[in-house]
């Protein structure tokens, strides 16, 4: 038998090189992982043989993710940098895929036609094309092709018993378990068990004439005949996956996840979530959901029995959450921490050969003669036509998802922020990013200086982050009251940390940055804005690691690439004389069993065209929901929902559009009474629920009660808002409402104001203490403190006064000890102190201690969203005395102060008053300390409150206040003789700088109140400035 | 003495017999042949030792510097030990210890720091002090010589300072290395500028803000462009020259809060940092007729006198008018004290009762001198109303309106 070159394997390498090969530049870049295995390629580049990194969280060990295509891509960049390393093994990747798909289908269907197919059908497979180009999941793709091209090889050696293709198949999975660690795990389980099958059932098939007479007691037979081949490949095998990443196995018993699950899309429920739904049902599958019923046929097919019940267990686990099946299958904890989508990707390869062997049959084969005979050849060429386009769209459509549906911000240059970090030795202290998304892995990659936060949740070992159910810090935002809490763990207590630089993209955390005390540096001239933390020590020169003995060290950075050479020289020959042709090949054993491609079933024909036409209806039903969801004047509710969604969005045209036109409110009136409103809720909330209640409705005119709910970064806020609608031509627009009127007195207004400028070093010198440039730290004096408990929780509750003359940066921490000077817990002043402060003014403040939330109680974390949720921390014992730290530093920024405060109205319930801004600024979220006194004037508690919308310059603003109720408060301890002041004690402090301090001296100012337990409060104002002038 | 004491008495001088005799062969003997005098840093000192041997011994020498072990160059059994410079050029004490097994050597070396001076190495702190004669910096002076050793104790040095036409010269003495001068402010505040000089050798210049001490009480006053209590025009307040009691004006940005208290006894307040002394801050004016008390505090160190200022009503009266079912309200027009349109912004409350339960609360800001309330029908079904309706300080009501 002359053996040709498979011209259409030749023709699937040629296409598929050159499209991905050249669309990788386009896309490889925003997906969501393949920025990460650069990162840790970066990392083997630096290191190869020292597994510990220390760039992200506080330190993790690379051993937990298995190393081989890390270690290629660092070994390319030697060549031509990293980059080029990682596009070189996506373009070896797809064509490991392209040929291992190649083989797998050839195994399967025993024809060099239908391989040939399926290879030319896999190059455009929008479950391919979704793993490459939208997820970046490099070492998985390469995993399942190696394990594709192992599975010929463990077929031949269970049929044929020759050693050879024991150690080729070994090699091979040695390689592919190099690669990722899941794929050789699960596709022992789903791709080799079927296999095993398919040979015992190809033996027994030989012992008798057809395949109807294969029995199970021929099968058994069969079985126990190949029981030792089988056994022995097993065992190998199992020894291999161990063996080979050895040291992946030891950390992961060392260092067991214990991170909380991470909720992953692809186990939501598909109806429910339909985006989820699209991205790991609908685009994986793609044109096979049309030929399901035929692969289902074929795979229940006596001989490929085994690989039906695989590949229907897949297409379970792979619909996540839409069926309680996969999770009653996996059971809870492997369901909440497997990513399901792994599943289809595996099904929709499965199914390739038969796609390949379908679309042989319909161009070229039995199928062609069955349709053109039964409805003619136009029917043939439509239907032939209509799946072409459809498959076309499909992979169009997927290759497009990246482009239209961003998964990531824009992409960033990352140099001025590697600068940033190398000047003036910033890289001394860590940093974080916010709204960098997977591309803060390279920024991590080009830089040095070490992050808090990284990209790989499975090796983090903080229990700060290990409790949230975040992927990031740096996206928090999605992440609702879990995600942002975590972030102000960080931000409230960034010492312990050493955090001290925080590069931002999204300006949705400005406000929490500010009100946990940081301020902005500069921004940089790829427009990421610094904020600076001030008070971080820089971090200790030796930082601690987890250190793994020399030998898995040694181990982890040679056996990856041993077992590439291996299966390299193992493979070769057969490489060469297959590709080469140098000389005739026998045909290996499994191109033997082919199937009868001479007699379509007729059945199946007909049930494909069911099946076909129950999908159009339902694509069709679901693009008319789609539709009737999404026309924003098909009713008041739509029309409501479309009008929040594009403020929420900032697409203030389209709200227009969704405003009456016969209201006469220009679009210029609209956007410059946008442009006007700013504050917490109009520039820094994200629109969370929206529930509307019909109030009303007539045929033309309708009144809702919309309930929306709005994430800020520094709390939830609900909002009930009444619209009317009125219908005009059939369709429902909102009305306007009324913008405030008032008129500032003054056109241009001038105002004088101090301002500062700190130096830094004078002299341009790296020296660490140059002693004339050390800047005095400014004297603060701690008027008032006190250890009190309310509702359950501990607070240090005082005032604080910057007495020195120029202004202060302030940062609290207090401390709490039991009676044996036990150390209890420890937090810093987060919202309730002013963190600036000039020259002799002073400030209530609070430090609540909070614990590391839900850490106890995993079970009772709240779905829904509220950033300003709090969480006690778990004290073992009673906390009797207290130990405060203030710490002054010489700050310039954010010292408006022009805001007055009035009270206008004392209820039993609430404070009515106004805020008045009679700045230059304008006050974006302006927020009140209340300090509650008792008759004898003595301090009692410090409340807060954040006043949603901004202030603009000489504007007044009401706000409502509701009174903290009288829940009992118990002061523990006023002792002051544990305050400190920049190191020193705050007594000597206040007696040198101030001997005679006026005792009490404005509590005559205090606001009485009308209130069971407090009869003073005493209010002062904060305010954020997001626009400085 | 016991027998037991006698006893081990004995075995001891028997043992130390058996070993002297066992190492009386090879018993070697050493001695100093340089003579120990005093050496400046930086000479080379060379200690020479005698021996009956050429036996390597190993030199231990340690100071304030570190310790090292030295080898000797052996000739004609003299054992010589070169003193490396590192250590050599040290002042201080040079201790030493020959490391014999027989008879150990041990001594020391003094060593003195150079006569002539090459730098003066100065520091100064805390770099801002309080004015008033009490608060203080401290300069520390250490001449040293060009090996870096400070220079012997009783050094002269001059400490030298200028502040406005003051222009002082100290002498003192460097004791234990380092000799140090506690310069006191004055009471005017300013910046002072300081410096040293030794053996000829001139610091380099310091600096030290004297900063005004904590302030004294003061006063304030009002400005404002009419009395009226039209909401709209804003009042200014301004302390006087915010002093110290050395007569110095304070810091510049130094806060000051200002309480006002109407005549219900709602507080306000409003701040303002100084600038030359004077902090200014600005309030709104109210919208009704009132008497504010004003007094202004910087907390826990001084305080102003209370003014009073009286604001007199701008809005004397208004009407109400009810149409369209009387489900649209309009108030107005609003005059002010010349019977000018108020500027718009003034808020009218309207409040919604039904049987003296307060129901709702509208608020709504004048424009062109009206507002318009507009009830509707979703939110206010048919059934009866009483209205207040409440506008710079004056208030109006219109029971039993009917809605259908």
């Amino acid at each position: 038998m002359k053996k040709t070159s498979n011209k259409y394997l030749i023709a699937a390498l040629l296409i598929g090189i050159a499209f991905h090969g050249t669309s990788i530049f386009f896309t490889l870049e925003t997906t969501y992982d393949a920025l990460i295995h650069l990162f840790f390629a970066d990392h083997y580049s630096n290191n190869w043989f020292e597994p510990w990194n220390p760039k992200w969280y506080t330190g993790f060990t690379v051993m937990s993710y298995p190393p081989l295509v890390h270690q290629s891509i660092a070994a390319l960049s030697f060549i031509g940098g990293l980059k080029f390393g990682m596009f070189t093994v996506a373009i070896i990747g797809i064509v490991l895929f392209i040929t291992g798909v190649y083989r797998f289908s050839l195994l399967i269907t025993s024809s060099r036609t239908v391989a040939g197919y399926t290879a030319i059908l896999a190059v455009f497979s929008s479950s391919f094309i979704e793993t490459l180009h939208i997820f970046g999941q490099l070492p998985s793709i390469i995993g399942i092709s190696i394990l594709m091209h192992a599975l010929p090889e463990i077929y031949l050696w269970l049929k044929t018993g020759k050693w050879r293709y024991i150690a080729t198949s070994l090699s091979l999975i040695a390689v592919t378990v190099t690669s990722h660690h899941v794929t050789p795990i699960f596709g022992m389980i789903f791709f080799i068990f079927p296999l095993i099958g398919m040979v015992i059932m190809d033996d027994a098939r030989e012992k008798v004439n057809s395949i109807k007479e294969v029995t199970i007691k021929v099968f058994i037979n069969s079985f126990f005949k190949l029981l030792k081949r089988i056994i022995s490949f097993g065992v190998l095998s199992l020894a291999i996956i161990i063996g080979c990443i050895l040291p992946y196995w030891i950390n992961s018993k060392n260092n067991p996840i214990t991170q909380v699950p991470i909720p992953h899309g692809s186990r939501d429920n598909f109806i429910e979530v339909t985006s989820s739904g699209l991205v790991f049902f609908i685009i994986p599958w793609g044109i096979l959901l049309v030929l399901l019923p035929y692969i289902f046929y074929r795979y229940y097919s006596k001989r490929h029995l085994f690989f039906g019940l695989s590949i229907t267990m897949l297409f379970i686990l792979g619909t996540g959450g839409t069926t309680p099946i996969p999770r009653l299958v996996l059971g809870e904890t492997a369901f909440n921490i497997l990513t399901l989508d792994r599943f289809t990707l595996w099904a929709s390869i499965m199914s390739l050969p038969l796609f390949g062997e379908f679309a042989c049959r319909f161009i070229e084969g039995d199928l062609k003669f069955l349709i053109q005979s039964r409805f003619g050849v136009v029917f043939h060429r439509i239907s032939g036509g209509i799946l072409a386009g459809l498959f076309l769209f499909m992979t169009i459509f997927t290759m497009s998802l990246g482009y239209f549906k961003p998964s990531q911000p824009q992409k960033i240059k990352m140099l001025p922020i590697v600068n940033f970090l190398n000047q003036d030795q910033h890289d001394q202290w860590r940093y974080m990013t916010l709204g960098f998304g997977d591309q803060m892995a390279w920024l991590s990659a080009q830089t040095n200086a070490l992050s808090v936060d990284g990209n790989y949740h499975s090796a983090r070992r903080l229990p700060e982050l290990t409790t949230r159910p975040i992927e990031r810090l740096e996206n928090s935002k999605f992440k609702g009251v879990e995600g942002i809490g975590s972030l102000q763990q960080f931000l409230t207590t960034p010492e312990k940390y050493n955090l001290k630089y925080i590069f931002s993209n999204d300006k949705f955390y400005d406000p929490i940055l500010y009100f946990c005390g940081w301020q902005r540096l500069r921004q940089l001239e790829n427009g990421i804005m610094v904020w600076e933390k001030l008070n971080v020590p820089p971090l200790s020169s030796i930082l601690p690691k987890d250190d793994v003995a020399t030998w898995q060290k040694i181990l982890w950075g040679t056996i990856p690439f041993l077992t590439v050479i291996i299966a390299f020289v193992l493979n070769v020959q057969f490489l060469l004389v297959h590709t080469l042709k140098t000389r005739k090949a026998i045909f290996p054993v499994y191109m033997n069993f082919q199937n009868n491609y001479s007699k379509f079933s007729r059945s199946v024909l007909r049930i494909t065209h069911i099946w076909s036409i129950i999908l159009a209806v339902i694509v069709v039903y679901g693009i008319y929901l789609f539709y009737l969801k999404n026309e924003s004047h098909h009713s008041p509710e739509n029309a409501v929902l479309a009008y929040y969604d594009a403020l929420d969005f900032k697409e203030f045209e389209k709200a227009h559009s969704l405003i009456n036109p016969k209201s006469e409110l220009s679009i210029s009136q609209y956007m410059l009474e946008i442009s006007v409103t700013d504050g917490l809720l109009s520039s820094y909330a994200k629109l969370e629920s929206l529930k509307t209640e019909t109030i009303s409705q007539t045929n033309d005119l309708a009144s809702l009660k919309v309930i929306t709910d709005w994430i800020t970064p520094l709390e939830k806020i609900e909002k009930i808002d009444f619209k009317k609608l009125i219908k005009i031509n059939d369709k429902w627009y909102l009305q306007p409402e009324d913008k405030p009127s008032d008129l500032p007195p003054d056109q241009l207004y001038s105002d004088n104001k101090t301002a500062y400028f700190n130096q830094g070093r004078r002299r341009i010198t790296t020296e660490q203490t140059h002693h004339e440039d050390v800047l005095k730290q400014p004297v603060l004096e701690i008027l008032d403190a006190k250890l009190v408990k309310y509702k359950g929780s501990y607070a240090i509750i005082g005032e604080i006064q910057n007495i020195d003359n120029v202004p202060s940066d302030v940062v609290l921490k207090g401390t709490l000890y039991n009676d044996n000077n036990k150390e209890l817990a420890t937090y810093n002043a987060k919202y309730h102190l002013k963190h600036k402060l000039l020259p002799k003014e002073v400030s209530s403040f609070r430090i609540n201690f909070e614990g590391i939330a839900w850490s106890k109680t995993k079970d009772s974390i709240p779905n829904t969203f509220d950033p300003d949720e709090f969480t006690p921390v778990e004290l073992e014992e009673q906390p009797t005395k207290f130990n405060l730290q203030a710490a002054g530093n010489v700050s310039g920024a954010d010292l408006f102060k022009n805001t007055a405060v009035s009270v206008t109205k004392k209820g039993d319930k609430y404070l009515h008053g106004n805020i008045i801004n009679t700045g230059t600024e304008e006050v974006t979220i302006p927020q009140l300390l209340i300090s509650y006194y008792s008759e004898d004037k003595k301090l009692k508690w410090v409340d807060h409150l954040f006043l949603e919308e901004g202030l603009r310059q000489q504007r007044k603003q009401s706000f409502k206040y509701e009174l903290i109720n009288d829940a009992p408060l118990k002061v523990i301890t006023n002792d002051m003789s544990n305050c400190f002041v920049n190191g020193l004690p705050n007594e000597a402090i206040s007696n040198k700088i101030i001997s005679n301090r006026i005792i009490n001296h404005n509590k005559e100012e205090l606001q009485t109140i009308s209130h069971k337990k407090y009869d003073f409060i005493k209010i002062e104002i904060n305010t954020y400035i997001g626009n400085p002038n | 003495m016991t027998l037991k004491h006698i006893y081990i008495s004995v075995i001891a001088v028997v043992i130390i017999a058996l070993t002297t005799l066992q190492n009386d062969k090879s018993k070697e003997t050493y001695s100093l042949k340089t003579e120990v005098a005093p050496v400046f840093a930086g000479d080379v000192i060379i200690l020479e030792f005698s021996s009956n041997s050429n036996n390597m011994v190993q030199l231990y020498c340690s100071n304030s510097y570190g310790s090292v072990l030295l080898s000797p160059d052996i000739e004609n059994k003299v054992l010589k030990f070169h003193i490396p410079e590192s250590i050599a050029k040290k002042s201080g004490v040079l201790n030493w210890q020959l490391i014999t097994a027989t008879n150990p050597l041990e001594g020391k070396i003094i060593v003195k720091p150079k006569p002539s001076i090459k730098t003066i190495e100065s520091y100064l702190g805390p770099p801002s002090i309080e004015a008033g004669g009490t608060d203080y910096t401290m300069l520390v002076v250490i001449p040293t010589d060009d090996l870096d050793n400070p220079l012997a104790d009783s050094t002269k040095v001059q400490v030298k300072h200028q502040f406005l036409d003051n222009q002082a010269n100290d002498l003192i003495f460097t004791k234990n290395g380092f000799a140090y001068k506690n310069i006191y402010s004055y009471q005017p505040s300013g910046r002072i500028l300081i410096s040293s000089e030794s053996l000829g050798l001139s610091s380099k210049e310091y600096d030290v803000n004297v900063m005004p001490a904590i302030p004294t009480d003061f006063s304030i006053e009002a400005q404002r462009i009419h009395d009226y209590a039209d909401s709209n025009q804003i009042t200014t307040f301004e302390t006087s020259i915010l002093k110290d009691r050395f007569n110095n004006v304070i810091s510049d940005g130094t806060f000051v809060n200002f309480y006002i208290t109407d005549k219900n006894g709602n507080k306000t307040v409003t701040s303002g940092a100084s600038i030359n002394g004077i902090a200014k801050s600005k309030i709104l004016h109210p919208d009704h007729e009132d008497q504010w008390t004003v007094k202004a505090y910087i907390e826990g160190m001084a305080n102003s006198d209370s003014i009073t200022l009286d604001y007199k009503q701008a809005v004397s009266d208004f009407e109400v008018a009810f149409s369209e079912g009387n489900r649209i309200i309009n108030v107005g027009p609003l005059q002010s004290f010349m019977n000018q349109k108020i500027p718009d912004g003034l808020v009218v409350k309207l409040k919604v009762y039904t049987n003296d339960n307060i129901i709702d609360e509208l608020s709504q800001e004048s424009y062109n001198g009206y507002v318009k309330f507009k009830l509707n029908e979703d939110r206010f079904s048919a059934t009866k109303y009483n209205f207040v309706i409440e506008t710079a300080g004056i208030t109006k009501s219109y029971n039993n309106i009917t809605y259908e």
